[in-house]
C-alpha cells in the first residue's frame, strides 16, 4: 500500500461519517424536503389528470372533425356518380392512371386463346393418294362430310424481362381415336436477355422459319388446306424439337439471317435417335415498305436432315438417308385504299425443291430397299382480295414435279406414273370479326392420274380469348 | 453571291455541333405522337410514324419495314391501352431491340400516363372488340396531350442527357403555348356543350368529354363490328325521335353508314380528321384541334 492509497481511504472516511455528522444536524431540513417532495408529487399527479382530460377532449375534437371528412367524403362520392352518369355512355366511367394499371397486372397471367374449326367437305373423288412422293399421315386429304379440325388452345406470355413462352396443343381426329397433338412448346430470349442487339434464341417445339406459310397456324391460313409442297414436304408443317438462333440486322432495310438445329424427328427428317442433332436449317430474309399502302418480303431457306427413318403412306413406305430442301418465298401485300382494314390485296407464292439421297422401300408392293437419288419440287401462288371490310376472295394454284421413278420402284407408292399432282382452289370467305371467320371453298384436284376431285370445303374458324396477332 | 455562300457555309458549321450528337430515334405508333415528339424534340431526334391517318391502328401487320425501324430505334411511342395489341408486341419481341423494352426507358404508352375512361373488367367478346384497359383514343382531349407531354421530356432527358436543357426549353415554349390554346379553345367550344351528336366508332369519346358533347347513337353495334342494316335501322327510329346534331366518323371507318344514315335524316354526316395528316389542314398538333374545332363548329352552330 503507498501512500497514495492511503490518503484516499482516510478522505472517504473522513466524507462519510462527516456526512452522517451533517444528516444529524439539519432532519428539520429533511422534513422540509420531504414536504416539497410531497407536494411536487400532488402536482404531478394533478397534471397527469389533467392531461387525461385534455386528450379526451382532443380525441372528441378528431372525432368530430373525422365525421365531417367522412360526411364530406359521402359528399363527394355521390358527387363522381353523378358526374359518371352524365357521361356519354354507361362503359365509359373516369378512372385514373394508377387504376388502369392494376387492371394491366392481369396480363401477367398467360394470354389464352382456343380456336374452334369445324368443316363439311364432299369430295367427287374417292382416290386421294399423291404418287411418287411419299405422303405423311397429315399430308393426306382431310375427311369427308362433318367434321371438326384441329381445335387449338394456345398459352403464352412474357416469363419475365428474359424470356416469353408459349404452348399450343391441338386436338385432331386420327383415324377412329381424338389425340392430343403438342404442336408448339417453346421458349424464346426476350430483347432483355443480353444477347447481342437483334438476336432472338427459340428453344423448345416450334413452326420454325422455313418459307412462309410453316410459322403460321392452320388457322390463320387463307385457305382451308394445306397447298401440295406442305402437304408432301412438311407433312402440313416441320416442328420438330430443337433451337434456333435468328438475327435482325441493323439495317432500314429489313434483313434477318438464321439457323436451327434440330433433333431430326420430324418430317422431312425421321427416326431421330437423339445421339446428335440430325437436321440443320439456315435461312435469309428481306423485305421492306413501300410508302405506307405496299409491303413485300422474300427470303430462301434450307433444311438438310438425316433421316434415319421417314415414315410415309401410313407406314407402308420408308425413306432413310440424306434429305435437302431448298426453298424460297415471297408475299406482297398492298392496301389499295391506304387502310387494310378496308380493302387489301395479298399475293403469296413459295418454292420448294427436296433433294433425296438415300433408299425407299415399299412394303405394301415389296420392293425392298432401292436405291433413290434425284429431286422433286413443289409450288403454290396465291393471290386474296379483300374487296369489302368482311368479305374476301381469293385464288390459288399448286403443284408437284415428280422425279423419274428408278428401277425397283415401279408401279410402288413411289411412281408418279408420269403424273404431277396439281391443285386449283377458289375461295370466298366472311369475316364478322377478328375472331370468326366463315369459309367456301372449291378445290379441283387431280392427285393422281385420271382421278379428277371436285371437293367443296365449307369452313367455319373461331378464335376466342387472347387477341390474334397480325404477322405479316 | 460569294457573301451568300459564306453565309450559308458558315450556317452549316455552327448547325454541325448539335448534329454530331446522336439524335434519339423514335418510333411512334400514330401520327399524333410522332408530332407531340417533334414539338418536344425539335430538330435533335428523328421519328418514324408506323401509321398514317387513313389506317386503322387496331389493324396493322407486322411489316417488315416496321421491324427494321423498330430494331434501329431509342424510343417507342404510342397510344397503348391495346390499341397496338395486334402487332406492337410482335415487332418488340421480333426486332430483339433492349432499348424498347416495356418497362424501360424506352416505351412511352400514352394511356400509363392520362385518365382512361371505359375501363372494364368484364371482357366479354359479345360487346364487340372492347379493350379491357379502357378507351385509348386519348389523344383528343388536350390535356391528355400535356400530360403525355411532360413524361416525354423526362423519357427523351434520360436517353439523351447532354440534350437535356435542349428538351426541356422546347417542352416550356410547348407547354406555355399549349396551354394558352386549350384555353382559347375552351372558350371558343362553350357552345358546344350538351350539343348531342352520334359517332361511328368510340373513337371521340375524350373530345366528347372535353368538350361536354352528348354522344346519343354509336353507329358500330359494338366496338369494332362494322354497323349492320338492322343496327343502322334501329339507329334510324332513335334518331328521328330525338336528333343528333352532327354524325361523326374518322378517316379510317368507312364512310357508308353515317353517310346512309344522314342522308335519312338529314343530319350532317362529318369526318373529323382525328389525327395529323386526317385532312390537308392538319399538319400538327396545335392545326389538329383547330381545323377539328373550325369544323364541329361549322356543324353545331345555331344561327
Amino acid at each position: 500500500m503507498n501512500f497514495h492509497h492511503v490518503t484516499i481511504v482516510v478522505l472517504t472516511i473522513i466524507f462519510i461519517t462527516g456526512a452522517n455528522a451533517l444528516g444529524d444536524e439539519n432532519s428539520n431540513e429533511v422534513a422540509a424536503l420531504r414536504q416539497e417532495i410531497n407536494q411536487l408529487k400532488n402536482l404531478i399527479s394533478d397534471i397527469k389528470e389533467k392531461s387525461a382530460r385534455e386528450t379526451e377532449q382532443l380525441r372528441v375534437e378528431i372525432k368530430t372533425m373525422q365525421d365531417n371528412y367522412e360526411s364530406r367524403i359521402s359528399e363527394f362520392n355521390k358527387k363522381i356518380a353523378g358526374i359518371k352518369s352524365d357521361m356519354p355512355s354507361t362503359d365509359d366511367s373516369g378512372v385514373t392512371g394508377a387504376d388502369s394499371r392494376r387492371i394491366r397486372d392481369n396480363s401477367f397471367n398467360p394470354s389464352i386463346g382456343v380456336v374452334l374449326n369445324g368443316k363439311f367437305s364432299d369430295f367427287s373423288e374417292k382416290n386421294s393418294e399423291i404418287l411418287g412422293f411419299g405422303i405423311g399421315e397429315e399430308g393426306e386429304r382431310g375427311r369427308e362430310g362433318l367434321g371438326i379440325d384441329e381445335s387449338e388452345i394456345n398459352f403464352s406470355s412474357n416469363i419475365d424481362d428474359k424470356f416469353y413462352g408459349s404452348v399450343t396443343a391441338a386436338i385432331v381426329r386420327e383415324g377412329d381415336e381424338d389425340i392430343v397433338e403438342l404442336e408448339e412448346a417453346y421458349i424464346q430470349t426476350l430483347p432483355d436477355f443480353g444477347l447481342a442487339d437483334g438476336l432472338t434464341l427459340k428453344a423448345g417445339r416450334a413452326f420454325w422459319t422455313l418459307g412462309y406459310l410453316n410459322e403460321h397456324h392452320a388457322h390463320s391460313d387463307d385457305f382451308a388446306d394445306r397447298p401440295l409442297p406442305y402437304r408432301a414436304y412438311f407433312n402440313k408443317s416441320f416442328n420438330d424439337d430443337g433451337l434456333e438462333l435468328t438475327y435482325v440486322m441493323p439495317f432500314d432495310f429489313y434483313t434477318e439471317v438464321g439457323g436451327g438445329t434440330f433433333r431430326g424427328d420430324d418430317f422431312p427428317s425421321g427416326g431421330g435417335t437423339g445421339s446428335s442433332p440430325e437436321s440443320f436449317s439456315g435461312f435469309i430474309r428481306i423485305g421492306a415498305d413501300i410508302g405506307h399502302n405496299q409491303s413485300w418480303r422474300m427470303g430462301g431457306y434450307y433444311l438438310g436432315s438425316n433421316v434415319n427413318l421417314r415414315n410415309s403412306n401410313e407406314d407402308k413406305v420408308t425413306f432413310s438417308g440424306e434429305s435437302d430442301l431448298y426453298g424460297t418465298d415471297f408475299r406482297y401485300t398492298w392496301a389499295p385504299t391506304g387502310n387494310a382494314n378496308e380493302q387489301e390485296i395479298i399475293l403469296q407464292a413459295e418454292y420448294f425443291k427436296r433433294d433425296d439421297d438415300g433408299f425407299y422401300n415399299d412394303t405394301n408392293e415389296s420392293t425392298g430397299s432401292v436405291r433413290f437419288d434425284d429431286d422433286t419440287r413443289g409450288w403454290y401462288v396465291q393471290g386474296v382480295y379483300k374487296f369489302l371490310q368482311n368479305w374476301r376472295i381469293g385464288a390459288r394454284y399448286s403443284e408437284l414435279t415428280r422425279a423419274k421413278t428408278p428401277a425397283g420402284l415401279e408401279d410402288s407408292a413411289l411412281d408418279a406414273k408420269g403424273h404431277d399432282p396439281n391443285t386449283t382452289s377458289l375461295m370466298l370467305d366472311w369475316t364478322n370479326s377478328e375472331f370468326s371467320r366463315i369459309r367456301l371453298q372449291y378445290n379441283y384436284e387431280e392427285l393422281s392420274k385420271n382421278a379428277e376431285d371436285n371437293q367443296l370445303i365449307l369452313q367455319y374458324i373461331i378464335s376466342l380469348g387472347a387477341h390474334g396477332a397480325h404477322k405479316f | 453571291m460569294f457573301k451568300k455562300l459564306l453565309i450559308v457555309i458558315s450556317i452549316a458549321l455552327y448547325s454541325l455541333p448539335a448534329s454530331t450528337t446522336a439524335k434519339v430515334r423514335i418510333f411512334a405508333c400514330e401520327p399524333e405522337w410522332a408530332s407531340l415528339c417533334i414539338e418536344i424534340g425539335g430538330d435533335r431526334i428523328n421519328v418514324y410514324s408506323a401509321t398514317t391517318a387513313n389506317q386503322d391502328p387496331h389493324y396493322i401487320r407486322a411489316k417488315p419495314g416496321l421491324i427494321a425501324k423498330m430494331r434501329k430505334s431509342d424510343l417507342v411511342i404510342g397510344s397503348g391501352a391495346s390499341l397496338e395489341a395486334g402487332w406492337l408486341p410482335i415487332l418488340l419481341r421480333k426486332s430483339g431491340n433492349p432499348k424498347t423494352s416495356p418497362g424501360g426507358i424506352g416505351y412511352l404508352m400514352a394511356s400509363d400516363y392520362v385518365p382512361i375512361f371505359g375501363r372494364t373488367s368484364k371482357a366479354d367478346r359479345s360487346h364487340g372488340d372492347i379493350h379491357p384497359e379502357g378507351n385509348p383514343h386519348v389523344h383528343l382531349d388536350p390535356n391528355n396531350i400535356s400530360l403525355v407531354a411532360d413524361e416525354l421530356v423526362k423519357r427523351l432527358a434520360l436517353i439523351e442527357p447532354e440534350n437535356q436543357l435542349y428538351f426541356q426549353k422546347q417542352h416550356k415554349i410547348f407547354s406555355e403555348r399549349w396551354r394558352a390554346e386549350i384555353a382559347r379553345w375552351e372558350k371558343f367550344t362553350e357552345k358546344f356543350r350538351d350539343k348531342p351528336v352520334a359517332v361511328h366508332h368510340t373513337s371521340f369519346t375524350y373530345l366528347e368529354n372535353w368538350l361536354g358533347l352528348r354522344r346519343i347513337a354509336t353507329l358500330e353495334p359494338k366496338p369494332g363490328l362494322p354497323p349492320t342494316t338492322s343496327h343502322l335501322k334501329s339507329l334510324l327510329k332513335t334518331l328521328r325521335g330525338n336528333p343528333a346534331r352532327v354524325i361523326l366518323r374518322a378517316p379510317y371507318t368507312r364512310d357508308k353508314g353515317s353517310i346512309w344514315l344522314s342522308d335519312k335524316t338529314g343530319i350532317p354526316a362529318l369526318e373529323l380528321p382525328y389525327t395529323i395528316g386526317g385532312d390537308h389542314h392538319c399538319s400538327d398538333l396545335f392545326t389538329l384541334y383547330d381545323r377539328t374545332l373550325e369544323l364541329l363548329s361549322e356543324a353545331l352552330d345555331d344561327e
